[in-house]
């Protein structure tokens, strides 16, 4: 063996071998670069509002960067002098990881609609006081009929509003043996994300029948009469609209 | 002669399966294009449920894959010999109070006390401060305040809750002491390619993506599950037990369980479900932060066999005495 050669394998392998592209670390920089891109996309698009509430949107931004910053440290370190190999398996697990990105990507935007409502819990009468000093003045809005109906007190200051003009934005959504012309204004408040939305309802009464279907986005205008454990709007106006760039309420 | 200025080569097939992961995403696209679940009701509620817990835990899971990474190698080993000097009976709730200073979610807690563990801190005051860090944090206690707040229920809500989870984490704790990391953590099949030679950036990063794409792939399972039971399981069939005393408590934990809620929001949910007392409102709201689906998959991925059903005895007996109690008293 010639003594050039000799020198060199006695020196650390990573300094004989030139460096080059590690299969494993390509493919986990593709996963940290979905994820960055899909975070960027979100704050882009605007369709964060579909995901999260406005008190945990600041994840997204937050999650951008990191992620950027760590997409950024792993292709700085792309090349090795010992690839790593990429196993079926790994491929697989890094596929997995990526595929809620490609789905959330490839999905046009949609909101919780009338499906969920029938299957998640809606606020309901309870005995506790919540905002209820908000609903005695003002305009009263779908988050004022929130905390009424989830407060006893409150229920009691909306009561008082009965006969006082209001207009709601939600979807529609029908209960089964309702008439033709009543339907259910329905919108999601949500604390964190979609997982936690709760449902508020009002009964639409006097809507022009059969001219809206379940799901689609309305505006009603009309006099409000709290009835029991229920909110009645007596319409007077009620429109198609546009689904908002929110489309839940936060609590 | 080997010419050893070339690199050693990858396995054959390494770039073959770079590219058919490549070419799988891009059919899975295509696919979901051709479905269309916009049509079907059940499978868009089910992608935006789906997509919502993701979108919401993946940046704490980033976020404790850096602190982990950090903790890897920067932190030295003796770092946490002061911890062990401690006398043995404080050592669990200093651990479990320190989780009082780690504001995410109980997602990022999982591969912080996973490289604590792994680093020389006993496992038992590392799976302590895990269990305790999504309760006892100042935002989870805040919006627990905020949920219950001008309720009669309030303070045995928030302080019932902390007390509740820091007993609970200790137990845990308790029964996992003298056990060895070694016999605790699972071993990672993927950790060898985390050892990374270089500079400490280098290694930093080969940790942070590491410790990123093993969490993040049993995160993804455990959301895909949590968001088909929220999908295809009415939440009104649980209130026919709410009456029922010991039922309603355990119908409440294995709500928790299912709906796999971020501790940071999961009180607003718990306050809607007036029809239960106060015991099994605050049985959601310990039991849920520390067992639900998708940490039973984190759990099972990163822990050896048999921890995740020793929490879930643990944790649910604590939990479920606890509540009894409280209820008993408060209720």
């Amino acid at each position: 063996m010639d003594r050039a050669l000799d020198t060199r394998l006695d020196r650390p392998a990573e300094r004989v071998h030139r460096a080059g592209l590690s299969p494993v670390r390509v493919a986990s920089a593709l996963a940290l670069a979905s994820w960055a891109g899909l975070f960027w996309f979100l704050i882009g698009s605007g369709r964060t509002s579909l995901y999260l509430s406005s008190r945990t949107d600041w994840v997204v931004p937050v999650g951008a960067i990191v992620l950027t910053a760590a997409l950024a440290g792993r292709l700085l370190s792309l090349r090795t002098a010992r690839p790593e190999a990429l196993t079926r398996r790994e491929a697989l697990a890094i596929g997995l990881t990526i595929l809620p990105v490609v789905t959330v990507l490839a999905l046009p935007p949609a909101s919780l609609g009338s499906f969920a409502a029938d299957r998640r819990s809606s606020l309901a009468s309870a005995g506790f006081s919540g905002d209820a000093g908000d609903i005695s003045s003002g305009e009263v809005t779908l988050v004022d009929v929130a905390s009424a109906l989830r407060s006893g007190e409150g229920m009691q200051q909306l009561t008082k509003r009965a006969g006082a003009e209001v207009g709601f934005v939600g979807f529609v959504t029908r209960d089964p043996g309702m008439p033709a012309d009543e339907f259910l204004l329905t919108r999601f408040l949500v604390s964190c994300c979609a997982a936690d939305a709760l449902s508020i309802q009002v009964r639409v009464v006097g809507a022009p029948p059969g001219r809206f279907e379940a799901d689609q986005w309305v505006r009603a205008e009309g006099l409000l009469y709290p009835l029991g454990g229920e909110v009645i709007v007596d319409a007077t106006l009620v429109e198609g609209v546009p689904r908002p760039d929110r489309p839940y309420l936060n609590s | 002669m080997v010419d050893l200025a070339r690199p050693a080569p990858p396995r054959t097939g390494s770039w073959t399966n770079v590219l058919l992961l490549g070419g799988g995403l891009a059919l899975a696209a295509l696919v979901l294009r051709a479905i269309d679940p916009g049509r079907i009701a059940g499978l868009q509620n089910f992608f935006i449920i789906f997509g919502s817990l993701l979108i919401e835990a993946v940046p704490f899971i980033v976020m404790g894959a850096v602190v982990s990474a950090g903790i890897e190698v920067f932190v030295p080993a003796r770092a946490f010999d002061r911890m062990a000097a401690l006398p043995k009976p404080l050592q669990l709730p200093v651990a479990g109070i320190a989780g009082f200073a780690f504001p995410v979610c109980e997602c990022g807690s999982v591969p912080v006390a996973r490289r604590l563990a792994a680093k020389g801190l006993s496992p038992a005051a590392a799976v302590t401060f895990m269990l305790s860090a999504p309760i006892l944090n100042p935002i989870v206690i805040a919006s627990t305040y905020v949920a219950y707040r001008g309720r009669d229920t309030l303070w045995p809500m928030v302080l019932g809750r902390s007390f509740l989870g820091l007993m609970a984490a200790m137990a845990v704790g308790w029964v996992v002491a003298g056990r060895s990391s070694s016999e605790i953590l699972r071993p990672r099949p993927d950790e060898e390619h985390h050892h990374e030679s270089g500079p400490r950036w280098s290694s930093f990063a080969g940790h942070l993506a590491g410790d990123f794409l093993f969490m993040g792939r049993y995160l993804v399972i455990g959301a895909a599950a949590a968001a088909l039971l929220q999908t295809f399981v009415p939440q009104s069939i649980i209130g026919s037990v709410a009456d029922t005393p010991v039922l309603a408590l355990v119908a409440m934990m294995g709500l928790a369980f299912v709906l796999s809620l971020c501790s940071e929001s999961d009180a607003f949910v718990a306050a809607s479900f007036v029809q239960f007392g106060v015991g099994a409102q605050l049985a959601f709201l310990v039991f849920g932060p520390m067992v639900d689906t998708k940490l039973g998959i984190l759990y099972s991925a990163t822990f050896s066999k048999g921890f995740f059903r020793m929490v879930v005895l643990v944790v649910g007996t604590v939990t479920l005495m606890g509540t009894l109690w409280i209820e008993v008293l408060v209720g």
